[in-house]
């Protein structure tokens, strides 16, 4: 892999090229923006994008019809819009049938059923279709598009809407017939999808009182729902334990989101969670069915408090995972091993690992994720900061050459260094003694465009200064304070100059004197900018200007500095009258 | 006598008039490309679209140069003013690659923009892969003044 390339969605061009981590986010943002003006474009106008011959056929790119073809008030025409999502037009069509007295079919009013449950009376949207089976997972690309933030109701957020009380779904439910089990089943799945969880419970029990069976979707809706049905943990338990236990009597099936499912609902539970989900696990073990990235989630945040996680969909794919799964969720300290996560996860990981202090782990964790496909589990966003987290474990725990061999390779193409990165470089350098590299890390947050923020500047003025350095770096210093100077002074256009802090100020003082730029170092923020900005300089920073003066040779200006000293009334104004008289030579006027 | 017609008031032939830049007064600058002659292609300039069209029993030469022409003012338009020379068409197999050089006009989150809408359009519309090269240059790379 190139380490100077940028990723490959981006053109190979300099100016193209992204330089910080925002930059990639517009850049990547504006693309797809672009393409959603384009399908925009497409959808309205059909008529110059219907020609259908292409030599291999890409079916992505043909035209959709999207309209209904056949007219006319039967149950062929009502098939057909639900087959193509349109909910109010089937709605419509489904009233005109039963008003014109037309007997519909139960498969067909379970199917309209399923679609108003599924899309919660709301108008289907083109970017939501999904297969029609796979009513489970709503949220999945919902949750994606939305920015990190928590989430812990499954495909609730997707929908903001909540299920009113006399909505399409239950008028028709209500004037069906006869019902039978599929009825009731969509109808548990659809309330709890809207959030209205108490009604689903209470749809249950007619459920039952008719004596159907509900089938595992079902059961699974109904887990997902307790923890917003009781409030304390042990009822909570005890509720998700009564639906397991009808689950058994009515003969269906747990599967791979039964128990995900059953997890989800152990994270609202405390502690009765962190006691109960081994059992859970070993049930799963018994019945053969392979955990998948959501169940370790769920593991991961029951023993692992104050992680923020957000769990997206439930993905039934079963990974191939050749690690050996040697968790041992009893004892958390024990550097649990890590597991892979869902594509928001990989984030919780690598923060645990920071809080964990292991490095293993993380590298575990790196090659598992160059495994196969795993990378794309993950996006973009997400992707920087763990890469990001990931350094800065990195500058915690390894040796300099080990980071800074990172360093090279990971940025720019894999990752962007946040300020923090930077600032946990900087300190890694300091302690490894490798201080003159700085100059080249000063290049690249001009280039990440950090060279604007205090906190670094403070950071980096203060390694700089604190210590006398061979002649070269003390140059190459000096030339990057003098880069931090114009920072603080420049009357650019868009930005308004920074404002100069003491400190910042007597660093600059400093590392200009060491390099011996008398002029510049008077001119900068001498003695003038203290006073302007009323600012006491230290002693430090008089000293090495007066030696500073010494080495080149210039008197005058140790005369300035003693009467600046005198006129703010310094305590050392004395001590360096004396030490100018004694160490230059000085004419009578000059004295 | 036989009346003949004087050959200084021919009228030119299309031969001699097509694709030259005319010589001015040294003010008006002019790319490589369009500095070039048509009886320099292949001597001393390139094409500007590759396909495979002309070669001997190959069908859909026509369909290209309509296509070809279709792209170029589509482009044209996308891009107002930041093109900075023509574009050059590559077609690979099913994949058509668009060579865009452009100036540094317009910021690169506005260009990320035309591009995701370009390729995804003309996907749509040509029913094939389309992919967009850029190269930003400062600005139009002259070649000499005419």
């Amino acid at each position: 892999q190139d380490p100077t390339a940028a990723h490959y969605m981006f053109q190979d061009d300099p100016f193209l090229m992204p330089r910080n981590a925002a930059n990639s986010r517009l850049f990547s943002l504006s693309k797809e923006s672009g393409r959603n003006a384009a399908k925009y474009i497409i959808k309205q106008f059909p008529q110059y994008f219907d020609k259908t011959f292409a030599e291999p056929n890409i079916p992505c790119l043909m035209p959709e019809t999207l309209t209904p073809q056949i007219e006319g008030v039967n149950e062929e025409a009502l098939k057909e819009r639900i087959h193509l999502r349109r909910v109010k037009d089937s709605v419509d069509l489904f009233d005109q049938l039963v008003q014109a007295g037309t007997p519909v079919s139960l498969e067909t009013t379970n199917s309209l059923l399923d679609l108003l449950c599924f899309y919660g009376d709301g108008e289907s949207t083109p970017e939501k279709e999904e297969q029609k089976e796979d009513l489970e997972e709503p949220g999945v690309q919902a949750s994606e598009q939305k920015a990190p933030k928590r989430q812990f109701q499954r495909g609730s957020q997707s929908s903001g809407s909540r299920w009113r009380e006399n909505n399409n779904a239950a008028r028709i439910f209500k004037i069906m017939p006869e019902r039978n089990a599929h009825s009731y089943c969509t109808m548990i799945r659809g309330m709890v999808k809207h959030r209205a969880f108490a009604k689903a419970y209470d749809m249950y029990i007619d459920l039952l009182n008719e004596r159907h069976k509900a089938d595992v979707h079902t059961f699974n809706a109904l887990i997902t729902a307790v923890p917003y049905l009781k409030e304390r943990f042990i009822e909570r338990w005890e509720l998700a334990k009564v639906f397991l236990n009808h689950m058994a009597q009515q003969e269906v099936q747990p599967n791979l989101l039964t128990f995900n499912a059953v997890l989800k609902t152990l994270r609202r539970c405390g502690g009765v969670g962190r006691s109960m989900s081994p059992l859970v696990i070993k049930e799963m073990e018994a019945l053969d069915i392979e955990p998948s990235l959501a169940t370790y989630d769920h593991l991961l945040f029951i023993f692992y408090r104050g992680a923020d996680l957000c769990p997206s969909g439930i993905i039934s794919e079963v990974l191939d995972d050749i690690q050996k799964r040697s968790f041992t969720p009893q004892d958390p300290d024990d550097g649990m091993d890590f597991n892979m996560s869902d594509n928001l996860h990989c984030l919780s990981l690598g923060e645990k690992c920071c809080d964990l202090r292991d490095i293993k782990l993380a590298y575990q964790l790196n090659k598992a994720m160059e495994k196969g496909d795993n990378w794309k589990f993950i996006d973009m966003d997400r992707l920087n900061a763990y890469w990001s987290k990931f350094f800065s474990l990195l500058c915690m725990m390894e040796q300099i050459d080990v980071v800074l061999k990172w360093y090279k390779e990971m940025s720019p193409s894999l990752f962007y260094p946040t300020p923090k990165n930077i600032l946990d470089l900087l300190q890694a350098l300091d302690a490894a003694n490798h201080l003159e590299v700085i100059p080249s890390v000063w290049e690249d947050m001009k280039q990440l465009g950090f060279n604007r923020r205090q906190d670094l500047l403070e950071e980096l003025l203060s390694l700089m200064s604190r210590e006398q350095h061979p002649d070269e770096i003390q140059l190459a210093f000096a030339k990057c304070a003098e880069d931090i100077k114009a920072v603080h002074e420049q009357t650019g256009r868009e930005q308004t100059p920074l404002e100069w802090t003491a400190s910042a100020l007597s660093h600059v003082a400093l590392l200009f004197s060491r390099a011996g730029r008398t002029q510049d170092a008077w001119y900068v923020n001498m003695m003038e900018r203290f006073q302007q900005i009323n600012r006491i300089p230290t002693d430090q920073v008089m000293d090495e200007f007066l030696n500073c003066a010494k080495q080149t040779n210039c008197p005058d200006e140790a005369i300035k500095l003693v009467k600046l000293a005198a006129s703010l009334g310094l305590p050392s104004s004395q001590r360096l009258k004396s030490r100018t008289e004694e160490e230059f030579v000085l004419s009578e006027k000059q004295k | 006598l036989p009346c003949r017609v004087p050959p200084l008031l021919m009228p030119p032939s299309p031969q001699t008039r097509a694709a030259r830049v005319r010589v001015g007064k040294g003010d008006k600058p002019v790319t490589y490309e369009q500095a070039h002659a048509p009886h320099y292609i292949a001597h001393r300039k390139g094409w500007l679209s590759l396909h495979t069209g002309n070669l001997a029993e190959e069908p859909g030469a026509a369909e290209r140069a309509v296509e070809d022409a279709f792209l170029r003012r589509f482009f044209y338009g996308t891009f107002p003013g930041v093109l900075a020379d023509e574009v050059v068409l590559k077609r690979r197999a099913n994949l058509l690659v668009v060579c865009l050089v452009l100036a540094r006009g317009l910021p690169p989150a506005k260009l990320y923009f035309l591009v995701g809408y370009a390729e995804t359009l003309l996907s749509h519309f040509y029913k094939c892969p389309v992919r967009l090269e850029l190269q930003t240059v400062p600005g139009k790379v002259v070649y000499k003044y005419l």
